[in-house]
């Protein structure tokens, strides 16, 4: 079951099961426990779901195909699924301390509860009279030679400083190393300069977290799901190392456990999301929309592609508004498209708006989504949808916990 | 001749002085426009501050192109944490816009009493601060100066890489200028809150006579007392360089009432006074003998003057020359 590479499914009989969970308070969650083997990281997937009668039902992936495992980011990263796990035993290769701030706390004790390697460190946040941050790092010697990881979230400017202060400490504590969790990094759409005078907030964020200051490990690992733009990756000086993430992975999950999964058809709402997560969604027949001008107004339209009775899964890696993925849905609809979901890692949903997107319970995809998965990168809009079909959200804990190992 | 070589030496100082473009945070307004007031050589400029959806800023720098081979200036205020974020991306990309040199004017330096770890585990967020003001890019003026009023503590000037150029300014002349003022100028005394206030202040307010004060542990308690000198029969001033709460200047005006201090006033520079705690000081009005003549505090916080007005016993001292005076630095 748990062999890594596509053609050795007879090398699983070397490995012993690892365990599964199920999770009694999130049934909307997937969740993905890591069995480490030796230098290896194997992940599991399960899914526990809510059926209609209410009851809990604990499924297998697919098929129990190894192809299915979950490898968070097959591009880029060095976490190995490379032939046959040899080593037996389950040995940590990092064992990581992992700080976070108070509205991560959720997703770091999940990331906890993926691994015996990872263990949850806390911090004292209070404030001064004034609104400047009072701030302790509780059993500060004992981090000395540990890994070290923080798990931020910059939800609004407001929460930056205080944890960026815990950012710049934590490095120069004699730590053998320091990794920074930022699932979502915002500001992400602000990163061009159209006209002198622009202010590409992106880079100021950028710098900001290009300056957190060396460990004894050498530069801060900086790990971030799914960037707005590709080119945001060279924002950062040579000072720090990102780690560039996807949620695609977990998204492919849970499209291979839908009933109707070889109906499914990926539509992408426009050119620079096509250009993010094509090559990740290959095997999936793909729609791109774009939006064209006509006169003052700018209308989406399907540029490539055929919707036709086909479950549409429009993938984004951020939702705002809302308003890009309702005209998508309205075109697809009128193009014939059967059903209607859509994925985005950040749920960032301002002002609530995620109520715009309504339950597909009539069979009419132009007014409902069937499913509007969303990862927990942004904890405070998880804590508003949690149990709200059409959502559900997927948890990056098992990914972040490799991503730690790295 | 002698009126000629007069003129010529104005007309050069006057050449030699450089034109300044001040662009400033929104909290700021009253106090860029006083400063460009106080100079031909200083004009204002703007910034469209907005906001996304998402509370992130949208930012827009006016007239980007003019001031190119320009000196240029900005004053900020870090009244909250959450008001850093959108100045910085301002002061951050400023410096690149090829001008002729950068100049960050931030008056009130805030977290600055938060700069010691006691204990392995205290977050020295001054430091925090200090960083991200070393880390303003360079431009072709070279390092970026940064202009501060009374850090709270001497050894912060230490916390600032060598890519910024720290110039730490001082509000005391405005004080003195006032005292000068008073009818009872020839009574007045100069009083410090502790050592801190001392080591900091002493030497710019050394024509006036000292009375330094203390803070005693008694059991849990730690009492104000008096430790040097004699404020009978005075009109005390005690100086320091900012107010929180007020407490400590509470309790050092019973202790100078009670060792007979005719009048006791106050000096801050920075009038932090969160949660409106400047209310405490204000003149009642209710028949009751006031406890201090008078309250200065400069406008290097524009919330609390805002806030404050006209409201006995407080005057604003205001740092728009010295700030103007530093632009030609």
């Amino acid at each position: 079951m748990a062999a890594i590479s596509p053609a050795t499914a007879t090398t699983a009989a070397s490995l012993s099961l690892p365990q599964f969970t199920s999770s009694p308070s999130s049934p909307s969650y997937l969740n993905f426990k890591t069995a480490t083997f030796g230098n290896r990281c194997v992940k599991c997937g399960v899914r526990s779901l809510e059926n209609q009668s209410g009851h809990r039902s604990l499924d297998f992936l697919s098929n129990g195909d190894p192809i299915s495992l979950i490898n968070p980011n097959s591009s880029s990263s060095p976490i190995s699924m490379a032939a046959a796990a040899s080593e037996s035993g389950s040995k940590c290769s990092k064992r990581v301390c992992l700080f976070h701030s108070d509205e991560t706390r959720d997703l770091a004790e999940r990331i906890v509860a993926q691994s015996d390697c990872i263990e949850l460190r806390s911090i004292n946040w209070k404030k001064f009279d004034d609104g400047f941050p009072n701030l302790f790092i509780q059993n500060a010697q004992g981090i000395r030679g540990q890994h070290v990881a923080f798990l931020a979230s910059f939800s609004s400017p407001a929460v930056i400083f205080e944890q960026l202060s815990v950012i710049y400490a934590l490095p120069k504590l004699f730590v053998s190393s320091f990794t920074l969790v930022l699932p979502f990094f915002p500001t992400g759409t602000s990163e061009r300069m159209e006209d002198e005078g622009d202010v590409a907030t992106a880079f100021t964020l950028a710098r900001i977290l290009s300056n957190i200051p060396a460990s004894r490990g050498g530069p801060t690992s900086l790990v971030t799901f799914d960037i707005h733009a590709l080119q945001e990756r060279f924002y950062f000086g040579d000072t720090i190392l990102p780690c560039f993430e996807s949620g695609i992975p977990l998204l492919k999950n849970r499209l291979q456990a839908l009933p109707d999964s070889d109906n499914i058809s990926i539509a992408f709402p426009d050119d620079g999301a096509w250009k993010r997560f094509h090559k990740q969604l290959q095997h999936y027949p793909t729609i791109v929309c774009n939006k064209v001008r006509m006169g003052d107004k700018r209308i989406v339209r399907i540029k490539e592609g055929d919707a036709e009775g086909r479950h549409v899964v429009i993938v984004d890696d951020l939702v705002q508004s809302g308003g890009t993925l309702i005209e998508c849905q309205k075109v697809l609809a009128a193009h014939g498209a059967a059903k209607i979901s859509a994925y985005v890692t950040h749920g960032i949903f301002p002002k609530s708006s995620w109520k715009r997107f309504k339950l597909d319970t009539k069979g009419d995809p132009a007014e409902g989504f069937s499913y509007f998965w969303i990862t927990d990168s942004c904890g405070l809009t998880v804590k508003e949808v949690m149990n709200k079909p059409p959502f559900e959200v997927l948890s990056l804990a098992g990914s972040i916990a490799s991503a730690l190992q790295v | 001749m002698e009126k000629n070589q007069i003129c010529k030496d104005a007309i050069v100082s006057e050449l030699q002085k450089k034109k300044v473009h001040l662009f400033y945070c929104l909290e700021c307004e009253e106090l860029a426009r006083n400063i460009a007031a106080e100079s031909d050589h200083i004009t204002l400029q703007s910034i469209n501050w907005r906001s996304f959806a998402d509370g992130f800023p949208n930012l827009f720098i006016n007239n980007a192109h003019e001031i190119r081979g320009q000196h240029v200036a900005f004053l900020a205020s870090f009244s909250s944490p959450a008001v850093i974020f959108e100045q910085i991306s301002v002061i951050y990309l400023l410096p690149r816009l090829f001008v002729a040199s950068f100049t960050l004017v931030l008056p009130f330096f805030p977290t600055g009493s938060f700069e010691r770890m006691e204990e392995e585990g205290d977050v020295a967020t001054a430091f925090t601060m200090a960083r991200i003001v070393s880390n303003i890019p360079i431009s072709r003026g070279g390092p970026t100066s940064v202009v501060i009023y009374d850090i709270h503590a001497l050894q912060e000037r230490f916390y600032f890489a060598d890519q910024v150029l720290p110039l730490f300014e001082t509000g005391i002349p405005l004080l003195t200028k006032r005292l000068q003022q008073l009818p009872d100028t020839e009574n007045i005394i100069v009083a410090f809150p502790d050592d801190g206030a001392w080591k900091r202040f002493h030497k710019l307010l050394d024509h006036y006579p000292t009375v330094v004060c203390t803070k005693v542990r008694e059991g849990d308690k730690r009492i104000v007392r008096l430790k040097e000198g004699n404020p009978s029969g005075c009109h005390v001033v005690i100086v320091d360089d900012l107010v929180q709460s007020g407490g400590t200047l509470i309790e050092c005006q019973k202790v100078l009432a009670a060792h007979g201090a005719a009048k006791v006033s106050a000096y801050v520079t920075h009038g932090v006074f969160p949660n409106s705690s400047w209310e405490r000081f204000t003149h009642k009005n209710n028949g009751l003998e006031e406890a201090f003549a008078y309250f200065w505090i400069t406008d290097s916080c524009p919330q609390t003057v805002k806030a404050i007005g006209n409201k006995a016993p407080f005057e604003v001292l205001s740092l728009a020359g010295s700030i103007a005076d530093a632009l030609q630095i």
